[in-house]
């Protein structure tokens, strides 16, 4: 098995030289592109390599860096290797590329980051709303959307609950400490 | 009436099924096995849960409260538990397991029940662990150390090699660079817990979170709230706050005290702390206090009282402050510089010290007590205890107390290069680290085991590392003549440890016969200390209330005579510096109140 993993990131690497190719920890090939490079980098998977399936496409948001990562995951029936293709992209005003030519099902996928990330597929224009209805608010799967403030604007408090304690109050109550000004910015919230 | 065979005989068709699924329902029912790791309803194992609260923060969907589970809870819980457990709110919970993953002892899971019926539409507050007590037999995603959102583990902190240690007396720690230190504050999870057991109940998870964010001035800010010392308690603490640590529970706990001495260290000079942590200092109230002894109970009170508008002097015998943490500490674990620079500081907002006075000589404790409002006394445990075996009074024989105060105090102390040291605690070892710095071959005799020994164990580690050998289960019985009255070893014997009938802790029993003699230059005892109170007049002493040698005094340290207030070790059996430091802080409360007469 190592040793077809070896020799699949060997010609990989022969045959798509403007890509990065390791293998990874935890098992299977990693595959970075370019976004220049990718709809032809799969396509030639999937042609001549045998990555006939398309699982998977991931979205990672890399706030601090200011990017999003999609990471577009192939099965091989036949070597059974599981293959990871990335591509980085700008957060800001950027977008992807529809795959729908290649594997209609990526259709649901490129939606689905369409949706809850806020990232285009140039070729997949205006899809339909999947999951999110009439959502006008940031993309809830990116980093910087805060759940909480969302959540305690769209839910209510359950009557019953009026009895909760912070543990903060409770300590330094039962302590005597007392939290000066300088500190409470610091304090749990 | 005509017979019909076909009658007789059409039930048995019935019979046709008999190989076939039945079309009907197991009874009871039976539920299909879920995923491995599925995510259903929670449980909590409510004994090992110490309520920090981590789940309750975590949650974005603020599904999870703290409560307590009965009325009083919170108030009677041991230190280490706030009393609080989580309840959640299934009508909120999107079974997203983040209070599973940021569960500190791995108390809270989630199980594999996804069935829930109540005949009340508005049941969906449960609190996991006593709402479904049969959880624990149906647990499906646990936490897990080696995958987790929280880091169990200490970013370790760089000290010199033990054989580089003893060639100087340079300090061992080489404290955490300004990335480390973010590195292991971001591992604390804010919960306060740790706040409750500090005798001074310093601010632990806010200058932690200040040193996380780069803050350090605020860090620094924070700590002289309530510790006037903090850069020698981030040397030289007992740190009992890191024994409650929750990370503790299935890791490491957070380094507190490496964290606050990373703070205080940017404070390079008295100066910059006056700056960063500029004061406001509140105009004289006309009232003075007298304090004897410039250890840290003593320099806390009168810090904080200067503060607070008092004129505050400090009779202290020796030519510097810092008592025990001067002179007893070694160098190698708190420089001299470093107090010189936390002294300094104090002196600069109005703290004014008399160095070389000692109450009972060079001025009269009748004369203190004439000239000011209110007294406090915290002159520590400076008087060895002696082994009591037959020659120890022979030159060469020495206390460690002495033995370190002189070495402190610069001065040469001749030990020879064979030395053994009597005891087990804290200062046993520091008196036998030093003597490997002077060169000597070094030998710990303790009467117990090695796990009973009083000592650190980070102190005991670190003297095996220099070199130092421990004898344990050793009795010294008597020490060895030369002939000219100087020592020249150590008789001891071997001993067993028998348990103890009356429930404690195991004790040594002498084994007969199997007795052997150290040879030896110098022996230094380190069995305990008492406190000198020659000082205060008798008729004051009987009306001041004593306990087998500590004064006895109220919440506010106040002794029995209203304008007498004690602290540190002559009043606490800890005996530390941070206790000490916690005893002036109530001090401080306590002549305020006795002096304006709130």
């Amino acid at each position: 098995m190592s040793d077809n993993i070896q020799n699949l990131q060997k010609s990989l690497s022969e045959r798509l030289p403007q890509c990065s190719v390791k293998i990874r920890k935890h098992g299977g090939v990693e595959l970075n592109s370019s976004k220049e490079n990718l709809v032809g980098v799969l396509a030639h998977l999937r042609e001549h390599f045998g990555y006939r399936h398309l699982s998977h496409i991931s979205c990672v948001d890399w706030l601090e860096q200011n990017q999003f990562e999609l990471v577009y995951i192939l099965w091989n029936y036949e070597s059974r290797i599981q293959l990871f293709v990335k591509v980085r992209l700008a957060r800001e005003n950027g977008s992807g590329i529809s795959i729908r030519h290649l594997w209609p099902q990526a259709d649901t996928y490129e939606r689905e980051i369409a949706e809850m990330y806020g990232l285009p597929f140039d070729g997949n224009e205006n899809p339909r709303e999947l999951i999110l209805e009439d959502w006008d608010a940031m993309p809830p799967m990116r980093r910087d959307f805060d759940t909480r403030a969302y959540s305690k604007e769209a839910f209510y408090d359950r009557p019953g609950r009026e009895d909760a304690k912070d543990v903060r109050s409770v300590i330094s109550g039962r302590s005597g400490e007392e939290i000066p000004e300088i500190a409470i910015p610091y304090t749990r919230k | 009436m005509e017979f019909s065979i076909k009658g007789m005989l059409n039930p048995l068709l019935a019979l046709q099924q008999a190989g076939k699924r039945p079309h009907t329902i197991q009874f009871p029912f039976e539920e299909k096995k879920v995923a491995e790791r599925y995510r259903g309803l929670h449980f909590n194992d409510i004994e090992a849960c110490i309520g920090c609260g981590t789940c309750s923060t975590i949650c974005q969907n603020e599904a999870i409260d703290m409560v307590e589970i009965h009325p009083g809870d919170s108030e009677s819980a041991k230190p280490g538990d706030s009393g609080l457990r989580p309840r959640v709110d299934n009508g909120r919970c999107c079974w997203c397991a983040l209070c599973v993953e940021v569960c500190p002892t791995g108390s809270l899971s989630l199980t594999s029940h996804y069935n829930y019926v109540s005949e009340d539409p508005d049941s969906f507050l449960w609190t996991p662990g006593v709402s479904n007590p049969e959880g624990r037999k149906e647990l499906s995603f646990v936490s897990d150390t080696s995958h987790s959102l929280l880091d169990y583990a200490r970013v370790p902190m760089r000290e010199l090699e033990g054989k580089e240690r003893i060639k100087s007396f340079a300090e061992v720690v080489l404290g955490y660079a300004d990335e480390e230190a973010q590195k292991e504050a971001a591992r604390c999870i804010g919960c306060s817990i740790c706040t409750e057991v500090c005798p001074v109940h310093m601010h632990i998870p806010e200058y932690i979170s200040a040193i996380e964010h780069g803050n350090n001035e605020d860090a620094i800010r924070i700590i002289y709230d309530n510790n006037p010392i903090g850069e020698t308690c981030g040397k030289v603490c007992t740190r009992r706050c890191e024994e409650v640590c929750p990370l503790g529970a299935r890791g490491e706990a957070i380094a507190i005290r490496w964290l606050k001495r990373y703070a205080t260290e940017k404070a390079e000079n008295a100066d910059m702390i006056r700056e960063i942590v500029n004061p406001e200092i509140k105009p004289p109230n006309g009232k003075k206090v007298g304090i004897i002894g410039a250890g840290p109970s003593g320099l806390t009170v009168a810090y904080y009282l200067a503060l607070r508008g008092f004129d505050v002097t400090i009779y202290e015998a020796k030519a510097k402050a810092g008592g025990m943490i001067m002179y007893g500490i070694p160098k190698y674990r708190l420089p001299l510089d470093s107090l010189d620079k936390q002294v300094e500081y104090m002196q600069s907002i109005g703290v004014k010290i008399h160095f070389n006075t000692k109450v009972g000589e060079q001025i009269s404790f009748s004369e203190i007590e004439k000239n000011h409002d209110a007294v406090f006394i915290g002159i520590g445990y400076e008087v060895p205890y002696t082994i009591g075996i037959d020659g120890e009074n022979l030159e060469n024989s020495i206390q460690a107390v002495n033995f370190l105060r002189d070495i402190n105090a610069d001065k040469h102390v001749d030990i020879g290069s064979r030395v053994a040291v009597i005891g087990g605690g804290n200062v046993a070892i520091d008196a036998a680290r030093v003597s490997r710095r002077l060169g000597a071959e070094v030998t710990i005799l303790y009467r117990r085991r090695e796990e009973d020994m009083p000592a650190d164990w980070e102190e005991i580690e670190g003297a095996k590392q220099e070199g130092v050998i421990i004898k344990t289960q050793a009795i010294p019985l008597n020490v060895v003549d030369d002939g000219s009255g100087r020592v020249k070893g150590i008789r001891y014997g071997n001993a067993r440890m028998v348990t103890d009938e009356k429930g404690g802790r195991p004790r040594p029993e002498l084994i007969e016969g199997d007795e052997h003699v150290l040879e030896l230059d110098t022996i230094i005892g380190a069995i305990g200390q008492e406190a000198d109170y020659s000082f205060i007049p008798e008729d004051l002493k009987e009306k001041i209330g004593f306990k087998s040698g500590r004064i006895l005094t109220n919440e506010w340290q106040q002794t029995s005579v209203p304008h007498i207030f004690a602290g540190g070790d002559i009043v606490n059996r800890t005996a530390d510096a941070i206790s000490a430091v916690a005893d002036g802080y109530k001090a401080v409360k306590g002549i305020e109140q006795f002096v304006f007469g709130k």
